[in-house]
């Protein structure tokens, strides 16, 4: 069985607002981009208080560029406040990126070198980010086309550094842990194994697509595909390993299919974490 | 300085001033009293949404529409008959039962619009909005009428000294004090008695910036009852929001509540898609990736 509080959700996207508000009975969460709503009118902010009186809300950042020797700008952390405050979410989450760099911004969510200075700029971001949110934030871990250059550890080992240093818990992307291993040849359950698995607090699910020829090619995270087999057997894996509610986000960023298709997507989700907590549970009994 | 000592266009001005003083006041105190957190709503029910929007006959109109895009009723230019085989049984909802028995033999579309009959129906609804304190409950109603009172003591006790000082020193000209008045008057009613409460209010534009994803692609909203999005879209905007040929019914059966569609809104917004819709099916398009 599925832990009592384990819950499913969508990403909420204008497009699909009839589709989620329809079907409030068969979604638990919906996770709102928070950066939509920094500068957004007091009616856009009043209409999200009014959706989160509906049903719970997570806020999820793109722009904060957790991952970064670069300070986090205050005027982000204090909109992300702010926007905290009005709206009581279940929690907040941002990426283990890096966003900007000498002024400049990328519009990208790039991965960064995993060294020591990245990690120690990331433990100083989410220990700024606690402060002036008031509450830590899930970091997630993000998909990259390349090896991030200049790196002296691989994926698993720099965010399970990051995670140990700063306190905080982990947005799993399954999708983006399968990207990377498909690119880089790594073995996603060999991850699993190395990351602090009790510290997964909520599961990103999406799709994408191959891109480039030959033996070039790699697996793009464009959260404009259905959630592939695979990605959903590592939801399985996780729920095998881990034992707190777990929140699991089903993200789609365009290509929108039937609200139907997303909702089928959202029960085989189910179906795969309930299938990992049955075979935890076994496992705890054959302990026992 | 007594302002009643004042002269006719200078008191008129005075009173000008005054008046919209008070409706002003009588607005704030409205807003403070009839505020409140956002509350829990059934956002899925079109008729409530319709109701919220518009009343019970809205929401008489949306079921109808809605019926008719199902399939269960058929619409024939204005006349409306239940389809062949469609059963009362077949739906859930007290105004579709209604509805699907109302139309068992042909009748125009526009009978149920003031139809005390479809009352029973949607007196859930006006229970649940008053229950939130969307629409106006009996304290809230008391509140009104005695802030409205205040208003007309303020406004009318003013008026009548003036006109008595200057009736006692032989002056006539008072007609347009009188009509200043009553335009005031009226207006103070208008503003003190709102269908919604300020809650309800701001309850439906949030709803309406809720859906405006769907009023963005309102062109290949799906007929045939394939998802609730037709309803919700009707529901949030009203039917004038339907548009493309396959909704071109609802126009014929309710031309008034049909009248000033965006049409040009739904220009552009149907094509360009290179998306796939199926479950598990490519699609055409893509992004340089999100990596989140």
């Amino acid at each position: 069985m599925t832990a009592k509080a384990d819950s499913f959700g969508i990403g909420w996207r204008p497009e699909l607002a009839g589709g989620i508000l329809a079907n409030l009975d068969r979604i638990d969460v919906v996770e709102v981009i928070a950066d939509d709503f920094f500068d957004a009118p007091g009616s856009h902010r009043r209409a999200l208080r009014t959706l989160a009186a509906q049903v719970p809300l997570v806020l999820h950042g793109v722009t904060l560029g957790l991952a970064s020797a670069v300070p986090v700008e205050t005027k982000r952390l204090e909109q992300t406040a702010r926007l905290f405050d009005d709206v009581r979410p279940r929690y907040w989450s941002e990426h283990l990126a890096f966003v900007r760099g000498g002024g400049v911004e990328i519009g990208h969510l790039a991965a960064p070198p995993r060294t020591d200075a990245t990690v120690e700029g990331a433990e100083a971001n989410l220990e700024r980010a606690r402060r002036v949110v008031g509450v830590p934030p899930l970091v997630e871990n993000v998909a990259t086309l390349i090896d991030p250059p200049g790196s002296d550890r691989d994926e698993a080992e720099w965010i399970d550094e990051i995670l140990r240093r700063s306190n905080c818990d982990l947005l799993l992307d399954l999708h983006n842990l399968f990207a990377n291993a498909t690119n880089f040849g790594f073995d996603p359950l060999d991850f699993l194994r190395r990351i602090p698995i009790g510290g997964v607090a909520a599961i990103h699910l999406a799709g994408g697509k191959w891109v480039g020829a030959g033996g070039e090619r790699r697996l793009l995270d464009d959260h404009l595909h259905d959630v592939p087999d695979p990605v959903y057997q590592l939801l399985t894996e996780v729920g095998a390993r881990a034992h707190r509610p777990l929140t699991v986000i089903l993200e789609r960023d365009g290509c929108y299919p039937s609200m139907e298709c997303l909702l089928v997507q959202l029960e085989r989700a189910r179906a795969a974490l309930r299938e990992g907590r049955k075979r935890h549970t076994a496992r705890g009994e054959e302990a026992a | 300085m007594n302002p009643f000592d004042l002269r006719g266009p200078e008191f008129l001005i005075f009173y000008f001033v005054l008046s919209a003083v008070v409706i002003v006041a009588l607005h704030r105190y409205r807003q403070v009293v009839e505020s409140g957190p956002p509350p829990k709503i059934d956002l899925a029910d079109p008729y409530l949404i319709a109701y919220l929007r518009a009343g019970e006959s809205e929401a008489a109109r949306v079921a109808l529409v809605s019926l008719v895009d199902r399939g269960l009723l058929t619409a024939n230019g204005t006349t409306v008959v239940r389809t062949k085989g469609a059963s009362p049984k077949s739906v859930r909802r007290p105004i579709e039962k209604l509805l699907m028995e109302r139309f068992a033999s042909p009748a125009e579309s526009t009978s149920i619009v003031a139809d005390s009959s479809v009352q029973p129906a949607v007196n859930e609804y006006r229970d649940t909005l008053t229950r939130l304190c969307v629409l106006p409950d009996a304290a809230i109603n008391r509140s009104r009428v005695t802030s409205f009172l205040l208003a007309v003591a303020v406004l009318g006790g003013t008026a009548a000294v003036k006109i008595f000082v200057a009736l006692s020193r032989g002056r006539t000209n008072i007609v347009f004090l009188i009509l200043l008045a009553l335009i005031a008057t009226a207006i103070a009613a208008k503003v003190s008695f709102p269908r919604l409460t300020a809650r309800g209010k701001s309850l439906l534009l949030d709803v309406k910036l809720l859906y405006s994803g769907l009023k963005e692609r309102a062109g290949p909203v799906a007929s045939g009852g394939a998802n609730a999005d037709a309803a919700m879209l009707a529901a949030a905007f009203g039917l004038g929001a339907l548009t493309g040929d396959s909704f071109a019914y609802a126009g014929a059966l309710f031309p008034k509540a049909t009248r000033g569609g965006w049409s040009s809104l739904s220009c552009g917004t149907s094509g360009g898609s290179s998306c796939g819709s199926s479950c598990g099916g490519g699609c055409g398009g893509g992004c340089g990736g999100c990596g989140g």
